[in-house]
C-alpha cells in the first residue's frame, strides 16, 4: 500500500457519561460532596413533585386531605421524612459550603467543611427523628 | 523481585475493535515505575502504544489511569501501589487514538488561547520578584498540560464544551501576574457559562494533580475576582 | 514538478530541527517516529540550555557549538528557557586545580563568564555547600526538554510537514543503490505502507545504527546511557555545576519545584535495554550533596536513564565520557557507495538547530535546490501549538 492510499482512523469521541456523576470510588472527598450534592438534588426535585400531589388532596375536600394525613402518619413515612430532612439539611448546608468556596473562602479546607456538613446533618436528622417518632 | 500481574487496555480502530485488556506477568523491583513497565513490555510487543518523553513527571505526556486513578506512569511507583494485580487505561474524556494514547488536541484547543507563558524567564531580573498573590515557588509554570485534571473531572465527563480546570487555573495565574498578557480578554474568556460558573467543587481536578496546581482553588479565584468586579460596577 | 519530499526517521530534538529547517527552504518533509514524538533520548535529557562551559576544555568543539546555538535558541523560542545562568563552584583542591585550565578554556571558546566571590555564591544560592572555594558565573539556561523540540515541530507542521507518530520504519526502500522511500507500520492500525522519499534522513539518535544497518551501511554509534534523579524541592535558581572534568553527578539543574541531578555514563549495545543501575542512583545523591547538601535528605521523584547518541571510536569507548558531544552527518553516498540516504547524529538538544542547519545544507545541494538556511532568524511557534492541527 502507498502512503497516498492510506489513512489512519480518526480517534475515538468520549461519550457523555452521566454515571461518573456518581463514581465516587478511588475518589478525594470533594467527589463524594459533589456525588450526595447531584443525589439530594435530584430527590428534592422528586420530592416537590410529589408534595404537590399531596396537596392537591386539598382540592378534594377535607375528607381526602385527612385520609392523606393519616397515611402519613405510618412509622415508614415517618421514616422517609426523616430522611427528608436529612437530605434537605445536607443540600442546604452543602450548599452553603459551595458558596463559600465559589467565594474563593476556605477552598483549601473543603474537606473539613464537608465533614463539618455531614456532622451537622446527622445531628439535625437524628433531634429531628427523635421529635417526629415522639 | 515481586511478580505483578498486569492488565493493559488494548484498542486499535478496526483491529482491536471493542477494546480489550491483555495480561502480563511481569518481574518488578522496587524502583521501577509503570512507566518503566510498558518500556520493558514493548520490548516484545512493539505494538503497544503510550506516550511519554520526559521520565521523571516533568513534561505531562504520560498521564493515564492505573487502578482506576489518574496518574503520571513515570512517577507512579508500582510496588507503592501495594497490589500484585494492576490495571492500566487510557484517560478518560478525551478522544482515544490507540491502546493507552489520547488526543490531546482539544485539551490544547481549550488551554492555549490563555497563552500562558513562561512566566517567570529569570528569578533575578526585576519582573522576578513574584507578585503578592503568587506565593514563591508555587508557581503555575508547575502545570505539566497532563490533562489528569479533564480526566477526573465529572463535569468534563459531561459536558465536552467547559473550558475544563487547567485552562481556567491557567486563566486565574494570567490574572494574579499578567506580565504584559490581556487580563480583560482572558476574564471575558473565563467569565461565562462554559467557563468558570461551570464548575460544581467536586475538587477532583486538585486532588489528581501531579503537581500541587490546585486548578480547583484557582477556579475559585477567578469567580471571587469577577464577583468583585461586578459588585464594584453597581456601586 | 513538485516539492522534493524528504523523509526523517526520528521524531525527537534533531528531526524536528531539520524538519523546521527544510520545510523553511521548501522542501516537503515527512517525519516518522515509532513512538510519541521526543519519546527516545530528547524528552530524557537534563534540560540544560548549554553555555558550552562544561565542553570548555576537554571538548572546545562542542563547547563552541554550544555557546553558538545558546544565544541563537534565546531568540528564536522566546519564553521557552529560564535564564538564570549557571555558576561552576570549585569545592575541593582538586576542582582549584581545574580552575585556571577552566578559565583559560572559557577564553578560547568565547563564553562570556564572570567569576564572583564565594560570598556572593552563597548569598545567591544559599543551598550551595558552603566549602566553596571558587564560582563562576556562566550563560547556561534550563528548559523542558520536550518543548524546545515541539516548538521546532509545530513550526514545521504549520509551514506543511507530516508529523508520522507510532510509525515505524520496518524496511529502507532501494532501488540498486539508491534510497527511495521507507516502508513503514502504523501501530495504530498495525497496517503496513510505503512513503516514497526523494531522500532520507536517519535522525534516530541513539537508534541511528540500526536504521542505517537496513541500508545495509554501518555508522558508529555509541549510545551511552547516563542516570538522572530528579528530587522533590527546588534547591537552586542557577545551574550548579561541579569546577572539573565532567564526571558522575556533578550538576544540578532547578526544575519547576524539582531539582534534577545528573548523570552517569557508560555504554550499551541496544538502546532500549537500559537496565536501572541502582548504585547510580545512589552516586547521584552522594555526589549532588557534595555541591547542594541537602539534596542527600531530599525525597526522589523519579530515577531514569537516557541514551545519549555518542559518535563512537573505532576502538571502543567504555565509559562514553571520552567521546565528543559533537555530531556529525554521514552522507553515504560519499561514505558507502548508497545515494539518497544521509545520517545525521551526535549532538545535543542546544545545538539541535546547527546540526540541522548543517544537515540541511547536505540535503539541499543533493536535491539541486539553492536556499540559504533561515532558522537562524525564525521566531518558533509557541509548544502548544504542537497539538492543535490546522490552528
Amino acid at each position: 500500500m502507498l502512503a497516498e492510499e492510506y489513512k489512519r482512523p480518526e480517534p475515538l469521541l468520549p461519550k457523555k457519561n452521566w454515571e461518573r456523576w456518581f463514581s465516587v470510588t478511588k475518589k478525594g472527598v470533594g467527589a463524594w460532596a459533589f456525588a450526595l450534592h447531584r443525589l439530594t438534588g435530584i430527590l428534592l426535585v422528586l420530592y416537590l413533585f410529589l408534595h404537590f400531589y399531596v396537596l392537591r388532596t386539598l382540592t378534594q375536600g377535607a375528607a381526602a386531605y385527612d385520609n392523606m394525613v393519616q397515611f402519613m402518619e405510618s412509622p415508614i413515612l415517618i421514616l422517609l421524612e426523616v430522611g427528608l430532612v436529612a437530605v434537605i439539611i445536607y443540600h442546604g448546608l452543602n450548599g452553603l459550603r459551595l458558596m463559600l468556596m465559589a467565594l474563593n473562602i476556605g477552598v483549601r479546607q473543603h474537606k473539613i467543611m464537608f465533614w463539618t456538613v455531614i456532622v451537622l446533618t446527622v445531628f439535625v436528622s437524628l433531634i429531628a427523628a427523635i421529635l417526629m417518632f415522639h | 523481585m515481586t511478580e505483578v500481574t498486569f492488565k493493559i487496555f488494548r484498542y486499535k480502530p478496526g483491529v482491536i475493535d471493542p477494546p480489550r485488556y491483555d495480561t502480563f506477568k511481569i518481574e518488578v523491583d522496587e524502583q521501577m515505575s509503570v512507566l518503566d513497565v510498558l518500556e520493558k513490555l514493548r520490548i516484545n510487543d512493539e505494538t503497544l502504544t503510550y506516550r511519554h518523553s520526559c521520565h521523571h513527571g516533568s513534561c505531562g505526556t504520560c498521564g493515564m489511569l492505573v487502578n482506576g486513578k489518574e496518574v503520571l506512569a513515570c512517577v507512579a511507583n508500582v510496588l507503592a501501589l501495594g497490589t500484585t494485580e494492576v490495571t492500566v487505561e487510557p484517560l478518560r474524556n478525551a478522544p482515544l487514538v490507540s491502546d493507552l494514547v489520547v488526543s490531546m488536541e482539544p485539551f490544547f484547543n481549550k488551554y492555549a488561547p490563555v497563552e500562558m507563558p513562561l512566566i517567570r524567564q529569570s528569578e533575578y531580573l526585576p519582573e522576578g520578584k513574584p507578585s503578592e498573590e503568587v506565593g514563591s515557588y508555587t508557581r503555575y509554570e508547575s502545570c505539566l498540560e497532563c490533562g489528569l485534571c479533564l480526566s477526573a473531572c465529572p463535569v468534563v465527563a459531561t459536558d465536552p464544551a467547559y473550558l475544563g480546570p487547567a485552562a481556567l487555573a491557567a486563566a486565574a495565574r494570567v490574572v494574579q501576574e499578567p506580565r504584559g498578557q490581556d487580563v480583560p480578554a482572558i476574564l471575558q474568556m473565563v467569565d461565562n457559562a462554559e467557563g468558570c460558573w461551570r464548575c460544581h467543587s467536586a475538587m477532583e481536578c486538585s486532588e489528581v494533580c501531579p503537581n500541587d496546581v490546585d486548578p480547583g482553588s484557582m477556579i475559585m479565584y477567578l469567580r471571587q475576582h469577577l464577583i468583585s468586579d461586578k459588585l464594584k460596577h453597581l456601586f | 514538478m513538485g516539492k522534493p519530499h524528504v523523509v526523517i526517521v526520528g521524531g525527537g530534538a534533531t528531526g524536528a530541527a531539520l524538519a523546521h529547517d527544510l520545510t523553511l527552504r521548501g522542501v516537503r518533509v515527512t517525519i516518522v517516529e515509532r513512538g510519541e514524538v521526543t519519546s527516545g533520548t530528547t524528552g530524557r535529557h537534563h534540560g540544560l540550555l548549554h553555555s558550552g562551559a562544561r565542553y570548555a576544555v576537554k571538548d572546545q568543539e562542542s563547547a563552541k557549538e554550544c555557546i553558538q546555538e545558546n544565544m541563537i535558541l534565546r531568540k528564536i523560542a522566546p519564553g521557552t528557557f529560564e535564564l538564570n545562568n549557571g555558576l561552576f563552584v570549585a569545592i575541593t583542591d582538586e576542582d582549584m586545580a581545574y580552575h585556571d585550565a577552566f578559565l583559560a578554556g572559557l577564553e578560547t571558546c568565547a563564553i562570556p563568564y564572570q567569576e564572583i566571590t564565594t560570598q556572593e555564591a552563597l548569598q545567591r544560592e544559599p543551598n550551595l555547600n558552603p566549602a566553596v572555594k571558587a564560582a563562576v558565573e556562566v550563560p547556561d539556561g534550563t528548559m523542558d526538554a520536550m518543548r524546545l523540540p515541539l516548538r521546532f515541530l509545530a513550526t514545521a507542521q504549520h509551514n506543511g510537514a507530516v508529523i508520522k507518530t507510532y510509525t515505524q520504519v520496518t524496511k529502507l526502500l532501494m532501488k540498486d543503490k539508491t534510497v527511495v522511500g521507507v516502508r513503514v507500520r502504523d501501530h495504530v492500525t498495525e497496517k503496513t505502507y510505503d512513503i516514497g522519499a526523494d531522500l532520507v534522513v536517519n535522525a534516530a539518535g541513539a537508534w541511528s545504527d540500526k536504521i542505517a544497518a537496513m541500508a545495509g551501511v554501518h555508522v558508529p554509534m555509541q549510545p551511552s546511557p547516563g542516570v538522572l534523579v530528579a528530587v522533590y524541592g527546588r534547591w537552586n535558581n542557577m545551574v550548579l555545576n561541579r569546577m572539573h572534568r565532567s564526571g558522575d553527578g556533578d550538576i544540578i539543574l532547578p526544575q519547576r519545584t524539582l531539582s534534577v541531578i545528573g548523570t552517569s555514563s557508560w555504554v550499551v549495545k541496544d538502546p532500549d535495554q537500559l537496565e536501572m543501575k541502582k548504585e547510580h542512583i545512589e552516586l547521584m545523591y552522594k555526589m549532588g550533596a557534595m555541591l547542594v547538601p541537602a539534596v542527600k535528605n531530599a525525597p526522589m521523584r523519579a530515577a531514569w536513564a537516557a541514551a545519549r547518541p555518542l559518535i563512537g571510536s573505532e576502538s571502543g569507548a567504555t565509559t562514553g565520557r571520552e567521546l565528543s558531544r559533537t555530531f556529525k552527518c554521514f552522507d553515504h553516498e560519499d561514505r558507502d557507495n548508497v545515494i539518497g540516504f544521509v545520517t545525521i547524529t551526535g549532538g545535543k538538544a542546544t545545538t539541535a538547530r546547527g546540526m540541522a542547519e548543517v544537515t540541511a545544507n547536505v540535503v539541499v545541494e543533493k536535491l539541486g535546490l539553492d536556499v540559504a538556511c533561515r532558522t537562524r532568524e525564525v521566531v518558533l511557534l509557541p509548544h502548544t501549538a504542537y497539538y492543535r492541527r490546522g490552528v
